[in-house]
């Protein structure tokens, strides 16, 4: 049972790494291919203040959230005012930029080494909880206020602007959001996986990420999050076909969306009474796994 | 730092630029048409990288044919994957994002697929004319590099003429400007778009081919396109000119700046002065700023 509460919590843990590009493409429809940036940054940071300054394992994911806002608001704020594909593009050259970075300050960050002996502070409760947290805060999210402006963003820029929706801020807003996100996620990776390395999250698993959301479906939150755990799931249970498990992925995106243009969930989502429902079965056989 | 220096830099600067511009082009032309950040010009670039290496192990060891059949199959490469894809969505009339993610998934399909099948191998070109050089002066010269950059300038020319002179050209850039009203004029859409994809893929074969030689074949060789992209976003995107001398600008300061401070601090450098490009001077060096219309 160590074996499935291990795949759960590297399910899981990949798993907030994809329900926070939801927002940022399936609500306000930006393509961040830096989200793996992000993540490095938070997952580095946090080892570091951890490791070379002694601070407490909490303060290091403060501090991992707060620079992952303040270089989101850096990125933000050239990109965002510009046409969607010079965010994506800068989001990609930030990636490779973030890489250049950890192994140019290699005496920090022990360069293309990586950073090993991390102590193991972050366990499967703590991943859950986490997931549990973000998925209620998204379902609520897509109901306000907010969130419904940013699904006019996504449909029409144009047409938002003009019923009084100022695109910047909310955009800014999401993105800001996402990479403190994201920052977090790489900082309870650092603390669970207990090894980081520069090569850690390429663009092209940023890339992924987005896929992922794109295969469970762009308007569905469950979609997402089903599609992420299947797939991750999969990925650590059958390890012997590892490496084409993203060749299958890629040909089953392209048959979604030739063939099934929401995805595979459509707008089909979860009430909340029915997540509750769902997570109480699920709890107790994690709980053995123990 | 003295004179002969930097005139080395300069031109070893121009030929890398060259493949940038070349890759800037590719990447432009359907940007230019179809308005989406095609990443499967990366994957067209792996796969013709491959094709390029086994032509001239296997088949013909002179470089100018193994380049011109390399380039020809990616064209038709090119072309095969909008036929299967890229057609398909648009025919749905699906949005623009759903362009973007499937080239993408293309790109991860082919990475995927070679590093499976692959990876583990290291495909060195042959020594064509690897060791060659010549020297004017103080210059030391490597023969690849001067082929690179005339094959390049030939190329560039001959599209430029391409576009500007032949009916086919005028209506690439007629369907560029709007895709509706030339089809109106009785200009057949599809094939248009279909000539396009076919010169990125020869762009792309060429690219792939002279990266290959110049580093050695991996399946992340498709990242190289990257500084195409940045070309492209430095000299404006959408207008061809621009990247152009974006790609060689950005060959020359890389060049220098890797012969002065070191490789590692290259694309930190060269990225931050692109966040400054684009808060100061968004539209690129062209000035052609693409405006999101209704």
């Amino acid at each position: 049972m160590m074996f499935y509460a291990r795949v759960l919590e590297i399910t899981l843990l990949y798993t907030i790494f994809v329900i926070w590009i939801y927002p940022l493409t399936g609500l306000t429809g930006l393509f961040s291919l830096g989200q793996g940036a992000f993540i490095v940054l938070g997952a580095y940071t946090a080892a570091i203040s951890y490791l070379k300054f002694g601070f407490n394992p909490v303060i290091a994911i403060i501090f991992a959230v707060l620079l992952g806002i303040a270089v989101g608001a850096l990125i933000g704020l050239p990109t965002l005012r510009l046409r969607k594909d010079y965010f994506l593009l800068i989001t990609f050259g930030f990636s490779e930029m973030m890489r250049g970075l950890l192994l140019w300050t290699a005496q920090l960050t022990g360069g293309a080494m990586g950073i090993a002996g991390i102590p193991k502070y972050v366990r499967l409760p703590t991943i859950s909880i986490s997931v549990l947290v973000i998925l209620l805060f998204m379902s609520n999210l897509k109901k306000t206020r907010f969130g419904k402006n940013c699904i006019a963003i996504k449909d029409d820029e144009l047409a938002a602007s003009a019923i009084g929706i100022n695109v910047f801020s909310h955009k800014m807003k999401v993105f800001m959001l996402s990479a403190a996100v994201s920052a977090y996620a790489g900082a309870l990776y650092a603390f669970n996986i207990m090894f980081i390395e520069p090569n850690l999250f390429n663009w092209i698993e940023s890339a992924k990420l987005i896929i992922i959301v794109f295969v469970g479906g762009l308007n569905s939150l469950t979609g997402a999050f089903l599609t992420s755990v299947i797939y991750y799931t999969f990925g650590e249970v059958f390890r012997f076909a590892n490496v084409w498990r993203d060749v299958i992925l890629g040909f089953i995106v392209i048959l979604v969306i030739l063939f099934r243009e929401k995805g595979l969930f459509g707008n089909w989502e979860f009430s909340i009474t029915k997540i509750f429902r769902f997570l109480i079965h699920r709890l107790p056989t994690s709980k053995e796994g123990k | 730092m003295n004179m002969d220096f930097i005139l080395q830099q300069i031109l070893n600067g121009v030929s890398l630029g060259g493949v940038y511009a070349l890759e800037a082009v590719g990447f432009g032309i359907i940007f230019n048409i179809l308005k989406f950040s095609n990443f499967s010009h990366g994957a067209v670039l792996t796969i013709c990288a491959y094709i390029g290496f086994f032509i001239s192990t296997h088949i013909v060891s002179q470089m100018i044919p193994a380049l011109v059949i390399t380039a020809v199959l990616g064209g038709f490469i090119a072309v095969l994957l909008e036929k299967l894809v890229f057609r398909p969505i648009r025919i749905k009339k699906r949005p623009l994002t759903y362009f973007f993610v499937t080239s993408i998934t293309v790109m991860m399909i082919v990475q995927k697929t070679f590093s499976a099948l692959w990876g583990r191998y290291y495909f060195p070109y042959p020594e064509m004319m690897k060791s060659a050089v010549t020297s004017f002066g103080e210059l030391v010269v490597s023969k690849i590099y001067l082929m690179m950059l005339a094959i390049t300038a030939i190329v560039l020319l001959g599209l430029t003429i391409f576009l500007k002179k032949t009916k086919m050209g005028i209506a690439i850039r007629a369907a560029s400007s709007d895709s509706w009203a030339p089809a109106l004029m009785g200009v057949d859409t599809d094939f248009i778009i279909s000539l396009t994809f076919f010169i990125a893929g020869i762009l792309a074969g060429i690219t792939g081919f002279f990266l290959g030689m110049t580093y050695t074949v991996t399946p992340f060789i498709g990242e190289l396109m990257l500084k195409g992209i940045i070309a492209a976003i430095i000299g404006g995107m959408g207008s061809l000119g621009g990247g152009v001398i974006a790609g060689i600008l950005l060959g020359i300061t890389e060049s220098i700046i890797v012969a002065k401070v070191g490789a590692s601090v290259t694309p930190i450098l060269i990225y931050l002065s692109i966040f400054v490009l684009l808060l100061v001077r968004p539209q690129g060096i062209s000035g052609k700023l693409y405006a999101v219309k209704a």
